[in-house]
């Protein structure tokens, strides 16, 4: 093991694995935003009383959390297209994919907190005269926002790892650049852990956030 | 929306999709059977009395479990070859890819469940005069087991999906052979729906199989 780490590469290569890093961020926080509030759409079509609303929403559900993440990027990428007769650019289709990944998984969430809900303040509420749209904003979603506050951090974490399949499309985000880079320089261990350090400086703080949160309410509950 | 659909070119293509299959029921099973061994490792020696032991494990723990997979998977293939002057099969790197990456993620599910035991156990076991590998053999180790059955399952559902990144290293798992019978056939729609298909009956089953599993396993309580 006498490899000389090229350090000034690093540097010298450093502004373009930073200018993926802004399409990173592009791709990763409006992908979260747009699939957690199809999130709770999806779960509100789950525990729907009309069987064709839980049946398509289930299966929805199903489709993307049992497929891989890089199936449903290429499936939007090059199969989609077809269908709709539209071209979408790399950017569209990985965040769309990204997006809709994110609402499957999201509505599990919105499903779970909803139904921790005891069904004595439902009908509580109704009695009280709201509407099924006002007991969930003002009764039940404002208690149970601060119990899934760890598991949004955790799908924002997984969102954020995910985003690096678009480099798959040539989408040029951060590991789209460091791959280029690599092949460009010839130099992929200087350029690959470099990107690896970027994407951890980028993910941690919200795997940090999600443990904190996590422990905070045990020690309440 | 006037695409007509014809599975025929692909279907008769199904030799080229089954390899593909089990290729990644392959490496699948491989990796999750290297993965169970690195994260014992891992586990034990996050759970040792020593600082030195638990630090460097924890840091490699944070770091696989906060930057994405297919960092990992160019890393092993294109960076550390570089490195140590030797050059690895596509199948090797995926392998140490995917077992280094579901170890960190198995570690923290072995070290989760042991230290979900309560310490009244450990103590009354020694209080017995039980020595350290007596106590861990006969109080802790088959009562933390069941509590690690359902994460176990689910972490690995995640490695199962994340074989479909073996394709970006060119290795002949399912999507890798999908994206073969796409450029001989040019039907992109169809490919890409049939294999996800695929990937969902796989999983489906396997999810089918654990739930079998998770009641005989946990059958005593």
């Amino acid at each position: 093991m006498d490899y000389a780490f090229d350090f000034a590469l690093v540097v010298e290569t450093f502004p373009i694995l930073m200018r993926g890093f802004v399409v990173t961020l592009e791709l990763w926080l409006p992908s979260l935003a747009i699939g957690l509030a199809a999130g709770l759409v999806l779960a509100l079509a789950r525990l729907s009383r009309s069987r064709l609303m839980r049946g398509g929403s289930l299966v929805y559900i199903e489709l993307f959390r049992d497929t891989p993440v890089l199936i449903q990027l290429i499936w939007f990428y090059y199969a989609f297209p077809i269908l709709i007769g539209v071209q979408l650019s790399p950017f569209t289709a990985a965040l769309l994919a990204l997006a809709l990944n994110t609402s499957a998984y999201g509505a599990e969430i919105f499903r779970g907190g909803i139904q921790s809900i005891a069904r004595g303040q439902w009908e509580g509420a109704k009695a009280l005269g709201m509407r099924h749209a006002d007991v969930l904003r003002r009764i039940v979603l404002p208690q149970v926002f601060k119990l899934m506050l760890p598991a949004f951090t955790n799908r924002a974490v997984e969102v954020a790892k995910m985003s690096s399949l678009a480099s798959v499309l040539s989408v040029h985000e951060l590991m789209y650049q460091g791959r280029l880079l690599s092949s460009t320089y010839y130099r992929p261990f200087e350029i690959l852990t470099t990107v690896a350090v970027v994407y951890f400086v980028l993910i941690y703080p919200a795997t940090f956030l999600s443990m904190t949160l996590e422990r905070r309410m045990a020690g309440k509950g | 929306m006037s695409y007509q659909w014809d599975f025929s070119p692909v279907l008769t293509r199904w030799p080229l999709l089954l390899d593909g299959l089990l290729n990644t029921v392959k490496i699948a099973a491989i990796a999750i059977v290297f993965g169970v061994l690195v994260g014992l490792v891992l586990a034990l020696l996050r759970l040792s009395p020593r600082r030195s032991l638990r630090l460097p494990a924890a840091v490699f723990v944070e770091f696989y479990r906060n930057t994405p997979p297919i960092v990992h998977f160019f890393w092993f293939f294109y960076a550390l070859p570089v490195v140590l002057n030797i050059s690895l099969d596509p199948l090797v790197a995926a392998v140490l890819a995917l077992s280094t990456q579901s170890g960190a993620f198995y570690a923290e599910v072995f070290r989760g469940g042991i230290r979900s035991i309560e310490r009244g156990q450990w103590e009354g076991a020694k209080a017995l005069g039980m020595t350290h590998t007596q106590l861990m053999r006969r109080i802790v180790v088959p009562q933390a087991a069941t509590r690690m059955v359902a994460p176990f399952v689910e972490r690995s559902f995640e490695l199962i999906k994340t074989t479909a990144l073996a394709s970006t290293l060119a290795y002949g798992e399912l999507l890798y052979q999908a994206m073969m019978v796409n450029s001989e056939t040019f039907r992109p729609l169809e490919v890409y729906t049939a294999v996800a298909l695929l990937y969902l009956v796989l999983l489906v089953s396997c999810s089918a199989l654990a739930r079998v599993a998770e009641a005989r396993l946990t059958a005593y309580r």
